[in-house]
């Protein structure tokens, strides 16, 4: 009997037009969207003319990326810019856009990982690649993503493929229980990436199956694939369900589109009987809210045995800074004060996302709670224009890495937690326990 | 075909590409040099002097070399201090591909931790070996065929370059979506 296989193999079978398995050396991989931000976009395009314009030339035809509908450029790093060669690099890929006809999204529309899957740029059972390691984010969606380098890059956008590509293996993780009050996908990302350690899934595709899985909003699952790279794992994969065709849905129809049948059946599940090189079983009801320590996001720990100062949070980034973060964060805060001795940073994962939270009075809270507010971008988590920490200054971050030296200072101490562990910790300015602080019936 | 160089640096696991260059300077040159010159900044300053110091250097670690961020700009700030190699006991996919992208071999190696700072090394890619020849210990490279290969040919460029050829001769390169 032919074994059955994971929704990553069927993925690239189906891009290959033939049976993938795990293993397989694949030559030349058609990859169906493409996205840059403006810290690699800008050498891509150059590293792009520089190697290819002479082939196109020889040919007879205009430089022409393979298909201007499936890339698109988003400024989100650093915006709005920061400096000179910043904007330099900004206005080379609008130029670049607007010759190539590719979209190229504006400073402030959002997080690339946000805006991709916002945006139905990204859909099931695509593949998709950008020059970011957070791409695996778009796994949620049943995608198969993944982070790629500038000359990969430049490649892509020549070509439109992947060069030996060799089909990933899958680890499955198996989530049953229910959370306990006070815990969310991030806490249960924190700690598997406790028991993994930052090595512990390389060169493996992280999919995540499992009751606990299933009962989780689009949002959480997000949360999970996107820290997933921070166990080194190739990308991260959840089986596409009601609510992710929900999403894809709702997301298509903001932009005035609706679900074909071709991009329903582009979508894929794991057989029951596919192979995995290792299945790692999570009780989920077990979990506490969870921080992970400097200065490894592996080095995860029940919030209730810490209690360090902190003098900034930062509520943001690619992996939690959609609506039901911000929702669960303003919970905790109405009414409530930031501490005189912490920094409360608020950055909205989008546009959409913002004017979301101004719309229903969010961003007011936060604003009367003492917040910083900032317009869309991966703000300290980039540790370039906003929020740099000083040497012994301590951050707890909802973010993704606290690497040393992450957000500024290596002499500065960066912590990992979810939205609810950030809002606490920013009321009492040392690390808290959000539960105290949960209206009543909340979980 | 064989490279040699000499070890100048060990480091220990899970080594970031944060540790290797800082976010804040890449988005502020497109000269690839410019990350050689503070490559490890916060981390281990003495990196490059230390590795330019060979005309041919070594990089060793443990497990997980160059984890997290995608930046290719890690790959840069290595090679361009004179680095030819980096062995290691594993290396996450993002960084390897970068690594056989730019002619950087990433030699990937059961155990590293009887290699010393100052060996000198061997690299032999038709023998899928390593030889430290201040110990006379051999290592075999875990290493695909294919990866050898791309290694052999310092990257895919010219491959990429005649697959374009090839697509541009085919016209439409692809169906319209």
């Amino acid at each position: 009997m032919v074994p059955g296989a994971t929704i990553t193999e069927k993925i690239v079978s189906r891009a290959m037009g033939r049976k993938a398995k795990a293993g397989d050396l694949i030559e030349a991989l058609p990859v169906d969207k493409l996205y840059f931000n403006e810290v690699i976009g800008p050498p891509a395009i150059l590293n792009f003319e520089k190697d290819f314009e002479d082939v196109y030339t020889e040919s007879g035809k205009r430089l022409q990326v393979f298909n201007p509908s499936r890339i698109a450029f988003m400024p989100d790093h650093t915006v709005p810019s920061c400096s000179i060669k910043v904007s330099q690099g900004i206005r080379l890929m609008a130029d670049f856009a607007k010759d190539q006809g590719i979209a190229m999204y504006k400073e402030g529309d959002g997080i690339e990982h946000t805006i991709a899957s916002e945006e139905a740029f990204v859909l099931p059972g695509e593949i998709a690649v950008a020059t970011d390691s957070h791409t695996c984010t778009q796994g949620a969606l049943g995608s198969l993503a993944f982070g790629i380098g500038t000359t990969e890059g430049e490649n892509l956008l020549a070509t439109g493929e992947l060069y030996s590509f060799t089909v990933p293996e899958s680890i499955k993780f198996k989530v049953s229980g229910k959370f306990q009050r006070g815990v969310y996908a991030k806490d249960l990302v924190l700690h598997i990436l406790g028991m993994m350690g930052e090595g512990g899934a390389s060169k493996r595709v992280a999919e995540y199956v499992g009751p606990t899985i299933d009962s989780l909003d689009m949002e959480g699952r997000f949360t999970i694939c996107n820290l997933s790279v921070e166990m080194s794992a190739r990308t991260a994969i959840m089986n596409p369900d009601s609510k992710t065709f929900a999403y894809v849905n709702q997301a298509l129809s903001r932009r005035g589109l609706t679900m074909t049948d071709e991009m329903r059946g582009m979508a894929a599940i794991s057989d029951s009987d596919a192979t995995f090189s290792k299945v790692v079983e999570v009780d989920a009801s077990s979990i506490e809210p969870t921080v992970s320590l400097p200065h490894s996001p592996a080095n995860a720990k029940p919030v209730s045995q810490v209690t360090d100062r902190i003098d900034s949070v930062f509520l943001g980034s690619c992996a939690n800074a959609r609506e039901s973060d911000l929702t669960i964060a303003a919970k905790i805060l109405k009414g409530r004060k930031v501490s005189p001795n912490t920094n409360l940073l608020v950055i909205p994962a989008s546009r959409r996302v913002y004017n979301w939270a101004m719309d229903n009075g969010l961003l007011k809270i936060f604003a009367d709670a003492g917040a910083n507010i900032e317009s869309s971008n991966c703000g300290p988590c980039f540790g370039k224009h906003m929020g740099i920490l000083a040497p012994g200054d301590r951050c707890l971050s909802t973010s993704n890495r606290n690497y040393k030296g992450r957000m500024g200072s290596p002499e500065a101490f960066i912590y990992l937690g979810s939205p609810a562990v950030a809002a606490a910790t920013a009321i009492e300015g040392r690390i808290a326990d959000p539960r105290k602080y949960l209206p009543a019936g909340e979980d | 075909m064989q490279m040699r160089g000499t070890v100048a640096k060990r480091f220990g696991d899970d080594i970031n590409t944060d540790y290797i260059i800082p976010a804040y300077l890449l988005q502020e040159s497109w000269d690839k040099q410019f990350f050689a010159d503070h490559a490890f900044e916060g981390y281990d300053p003495a990196f490059g002097p230390t590795c330019r110091a060979n005309k041919e250097s070594i990089v060793v670690a443990g497990n997980n070399f160059g984890c997290g961020s995608s930046r290719e700009q890690a790959v840069y700030a290595i090679k361009y201090n004179n680095v030819v190699a980096v062995v290691a006991q594993s290396f996450p996919d993002i960084f390897f591909r970068n690594c056989l992208n730019n002619g950087l071999l990433p030699i990937q190696i059961i155990d590293t931790s009887g290699i010393s700072i100052g060996d000198e090394l061997v690299v032999d890619l038709d023998s899928h070996s390593i030889r430290d020849n201040t110990t006379g210990t051999e290592y075999p490279i875990i290493a695909t065929d294919a990866a050898i290969e791309t290694m052999k040919r310092g990257g895919f460029l010219g491959f990429v370059r005649e697959r374009l050829r090839q697509k541009l001769k085919a016209v439409p390169m692809r169906a319209p979506s």
